[in-house]
């Protein structure tokens, strides 16, 4: 809210600075957003604050209100602005009816109205200091009083009603034009100022076009009326409408300052467009407006919560300056909150008082006792450790993704979709972390960023068939490029997928868990280079070469790679056994196999130890070859094997004898043939 | 020969070895197999057993003292040799090593580790939970209620299924309130999500919320307690201010500003947790009392590290990732 300081100092006669009154109101809770000095036509030097009010503190937003406050903050009296009851010189032609979420209503007709006269020049001044664009006479004078004194007005063009008035809600679909020319459909919850015809009015929230004051009206009628905030609350924001009105009385408006604020506005009226007055007709429902709250404090209490040490009279000057007329019994002090503070409800809400009059800085300080506890490193900790060693930089990326990117690979999925997007392509929850490694990869690449090697650690997030949404926490990462920059003494080779196995194996090692790897069919990658990671029969993650297809949809050549583990999966084993380890020398032997090109290491490598005896302590893979001396559609694979025992030096015939077993067993199983 | 003159021949030759394969020989020729104290011994056969144990004790010892005095000049030839080889063996020390290039921590990790370590070590345990929220989590449990104004400060994503995306990580303090009984102190960092996108907002931040539930917790050890925490963060003695807020989970509530360059700069919110909100998680108010609060991680980094733009946090350039 925006308003003129002079304005304000015709209600608190205060002699702070511009600068000292802003931080006064900042500190006090009613945030000063800016100020600029201003030179008035009508009353001189002159300062224009901009004021960021919460929204508990709907008192405050009037010049009424922030005098109130300043006349606490610094113990003046606020000077309440003199109205000058106009007598009625005619009869009402319009009755009006209340109901119990508008509990009251004021209303006055007034005749004879000269629109064509000009709004006064200090309240056309003052309204576009306050960012309020200047309409009519009657309308100014309204948003004036609106300012004022925090009551919203509104003005109807008395001709055009017909019959009486009446406080009422919408029926279902009932429908109403605005002063916007929006045309809206509303329900039954929506509280409306109709007549006999129809609709006048979105009560409290906008007026209707049919029933508004135009260049050639002559009679209008008068509404300040109390609207319950629930009655307000959210009915503007369902249609889109938030306005001054609104904003006012969702958070409360002063439910004793409707007589008020329309005899001022009357007065005001009077001296511009002149006309004939009528009776002020005050309807009011009793038994359905606010009651006055009755709220207690104890000051030991507050003394705890604050931990500070607020004497007794402190509390009740405060309280008292507030206007909440406090009595004092013992530790417990009663008091009757005023009509317009609608957030003085609970004891805490007093606290605040205090505190904000004493002044949070002024409070004491205390440090915090450290409690003894055990930090948890987690695994998402350690994944990133260890991967941040091998070179991977940790990225964080959008959990919303295009559409597009969500159904990479071909795969239309059921995406959970966010319904109000901030743009249309942030609108898909990720059901994977891949789509935003490679654009953060591609737009790196964009920047010649050739080697690369990314992480993220993230939710991902799907629909179960029951429609309810299952978020499962990630890492994702990507290589690609070679695995070390040009460098005098190592040449740089392409990444591949052993290069990426190796991390991965490297990474479920550093968490104490074996990693299996099977092959997987995933439409995002690469049929014949592509992998599921299993630990036990639990699959925890893919990993592989990106799919051709998914690499020409994204514009990328060559090969990039990817992987993704579940982090919950990964639970480390908390206690770690000792396992007895021999300290007899070793044996070893090395053996080359050829065999079908087709056969999978994994099996060869299994098959092998069903026959080496269970003192064998390690098998390598030492080498594949393909080539001269190895017949087209086989390979030569090399294993190293070492066999040791607890309880004796082993002897050559033993292992001999293991060998024997071994390869009698590859040959009849997979053909196997021993190179010599 | 008699056993002197052996001796003192061994031990002149033994010091005038040249180099190792010099002395090698001269051992051999002493001490090997057909050496001078073998050959000697096979003459000791025809004396009479008393000289010929007395012979054989004298040639043991100075067998011994040979081998000593081979050992001593074998250490000094290989010093002398080490020497002389050092002379000739530079490398370029200025060459660039042979290493894997280490990967960074995104900042905003890095600041929400610093910040999450500080508060460990006070003795609070991280916590988390869910990025997709119901209404209630986010809202009607934080005193929030339906239509109410205090919404429109949180300007909310929903999902399909009626669902949104919390726009705080205060739910976790719900959560976690409703599982755990008190004494409580947690620390919720996490992703939070607004629709608001301009030079300082993006549509996704992070957020890091504390909360301390324990009997006579107090709006003082408050103030002490983020005092103590940007002094640590900021790694110097910081001036703060607090300023009367409204958050309707908190009352009395509060906005913290620092001291920056010439102005205050407003950099989190908290406040002692209203009342309402601890009894709808079922806490007992009458013997525990709570404050909490919350500040977003990617102000908190852009502060320390002098950084510009916020979108940067999620462009994730390169250029930018290996600064931190």
């Amino acid at each position: 809210m925006k308003f003129s300081k002079n304005w304000l100092k015709e209600f608190v006669d205060t002699d702070l600075s511009t600068e000292e009154l802003c931080d006064q109101l900042t500190m006090a809770g009613l945030e000063v957003d800016g100020y600029e000095s201003f030179q008035s036509k009508i009353t001189g030097k002159d300062a224009i604050i901009d004021l960021d009010i919460t929204p508990n503190r709907g008192d405050c937003f009037s010049l009424l209100g922030v005098a109130r406050e300043v006349a606490i903050l610094n113990n003046l009296k606020l000077k309440l602005p003199k109205s000058q009851t106009i007598s009625s010189t005619v009869d009402s032609p319009t009755n009006i009816s209340v109901c119990s979420m508008g509990p009251k209503y004021v209303g006055r007709y007034i005749t004879n109205v000269d629109l064509s006269l000009k709004t006064p020049d200090l309240i056309a001044e003052r309204l576009e200091t306050s960012d309020h664009r200047l309409i009519d006479p009657v309308v100014d004078i309204t948003n004036y009083i609106l300012l004022e004194l925090g009551q919203p007005l509104h003005a109807f063009d008395h001709d055009k009603l017909v019959g009486d008035i009446k406080v009422r809600f919408a029926k279902e679909a009932e429908e109403l034009t605005l002063l916007d020319e929006t045309k809206i459909s509303l329900n039954k919850d929506c509280l409306v100022i109709a007549d006999k015809k129809g609709l006048l009015a979105f009560a409290g929230i906008m007026g209707g076009l049919d029933s508004s004051v135009t260049d050639s009206t002559k009679s209008i009628y008068l509404e300040s009326a109390y609207f319950k905030p629930e009655a307000i609350r959210g009915k503007a924001r369902r249609f889109g409408l938030q306005t001054d009105a609104s904003m006012r009385f969702e958070r409360g408006v002063d439910f004793n300052i409707q007589e008020l604020a329309i005899e001022r506005a009357s007065e005001l009226l009077n001296k511009s467009v002149g006309g004939l007055f009528g009776p002020l007709q005050v309807v009011a429902e009793k038994k359905s407006l606010p009651k006055q709250n009755k709220v207690s404090v104890n000051i030991s209490s507050a003394n705890k919560i604050l931990g500070a040490n607020l004497s007794k009279t402190k509390v009740k000057s405060y309280l008292t300056g507030l206007g909440l007329s406090p009595q004092v019994k013992k530790e417990t002090v009663n008091t009757l909150i005023p009509s317009w503070r609608y957030d003085l409800s609970i004891e805490a809400d007093l606290i605040e008082e205090l505190a904000r009059l004493e002044g949070y800085n002024k409070l004491p300080t205390e440090s915090l006792r450290p409690l003894p506890k055990k930090k948890e490193v987690t695994n998402s900790h350690r994944v990133s450790a260890f991967l941040v060693s091998q070179g991977y930089s940790e990225v964080i990326t959008y959990s919303f993704i295009d559409e597009q990117d969500a159904n990479l690979g071909g795969v239309k999925k059921d995406h959970l979709v966010v319904s109000n997007p901030i743009s249309q392509n942030m609108n898909v929850m990720r059901s994977s972390l891949w789509p935003g490694l490679v654009n953060t990869y591609a737009s790196n690449l964009n920047n010649g960023e050739e080697n690369q090697k990314l992480f993220e650690i993230g939710s991902i997030f799907k629909k179960d068939k029951a429609g309810s949404v299952k978020e499962i926490l990630q890492v994702g990462g990507l290589i690609s490029g070679k695995d070390t920059d040009l460098h005098w003494k190592n040449k740089p080779s392409p990444l591949n997928f052993y290069n990426l196995k190796g991390d991965l194996e490297g990474l479920m090692n550093h968490l104490t868990k074996e990693a299996i790897f099977e092959r997987v069919a995933s439409s995002f990658l690469h049929p014949g280079k592509s992998a599921k990671i299993k630990v036990g029969p639990k699959v925890i993650g893919e990993m592989g070469v990106i799919h051709p297809g998914v690499m020409n949809q994204k514009d990328l050549k060559g090969e990039v790679l990817v992987f993704t583990l579940d982090i919950d999966k990964l639970t480390q084993d908390k206690n770690i056994k000792y396992n007895n380890f021999s300290r007899y020398p070793a044996s070893s032997r090395d053996l080359a196999f050829i065999v079908e090109d087709s056969e999978l290491n994994s099996k060869i490598i299994k098959l092998i130890r069903s026959k080496a005896g269970k003192e064998l302590v390690e098998i390598n893979t030492f080498d594949v070859y393909h080539g001269d001396n190895v017949p087209e559609g086989k390979k030569s694979v090399a294993f190293n094997l070492k066999w040791q025992s607890l309880t004796k030096t082993l002897i050559d015939e033993d292992i001999d004898q293991l060998v024997e077993r071994i390869v009698n067993f590859l040959s009849k199983e997979i053909k196997a043939e021993l190179r010599s | 020969m008699d056993i002197t003159s052996i001796r003192n021949k061994a031990i002149d030759a033994v010091a005038a070895s040249p180099d190792l394969q010099d002395l090698e020989s001269v051992y051999k020729s002493f001490l090997g197999k057909n050496g001078e104290l073998n050959k000697l011994l096979k003459t000791l056969g025809s004396l009479p057993s008393e000289e010929r144990r007395e012979a054989g004790q004298s040639l043991n010892a100075l067998k011994k003292e040979i081998e000593v005095v081979y050992s001593e000049r074998q250490h000094d030839l290989i010093d002398l040799d080490a020497e002389r080889k050092l002379k000739n063996e530079k490398i370029d020390v200025t060459l660039p090593g042979i290493s894997r290039e280490q990967g960074t921590f995104h900042p905003i990790t890095q600041t929400i580790n610093s910040i999450s370590d500080f508060f460990e070590s006070l003795g609070f345990e991280v916590a988390s939970g869910p990025e997709v929220e119901t209404d209630y989590y986010n809202f009607e449990a934080l005193n929030v209620p339906a239509d109410h104004p205090a919404k429109d400060m949180h300007d909310t994503f929903y999902l399909g299924n009626g669902d949104l995306l919390r726009t705080h990580t205060s739910p976790v303090q719900i959560r976690t309130m409703e599982q755990k009984d008190p004494p409580l102190r947690i620390i919720c960092p996490g992703r939070v999500y607004r629709k608001d996108s301009d030079l300082t907002h993006t549509p996704m931040f992070h957020q890091i919320e504390g909360l301390v539930l324990e009997e006579g917790a107090s709006l003082a050890q408050l103030k002490g307690l983020l005092n103590d925490f940007l002094t640590d963060f900021f790694g110097q003695e910081m001036e703060l201010r607090f300023r009367p807020s409204y958050f309707p989970f908190t009352e009395p509530s509060a906005e913290v500003d620092i001291r920056w360059k010439k102005g205050w700069l407003e950099i989190l919110g908290c406040g002692m947790v209203h009342p309402n909100v601890l009894e709808m998680a079922g806490i007992d108010t009458k013997k525990y009392s709570g404050f909490a609060f919350g500040l977003g991680a990617e102000r908190m980094a852009m502060l320390k590290h002098d950084i510009p733009d916020l979108r940067a946090f999620f462009e994730n350039d390169h250029r930018f990732l290996k600064q931190f």
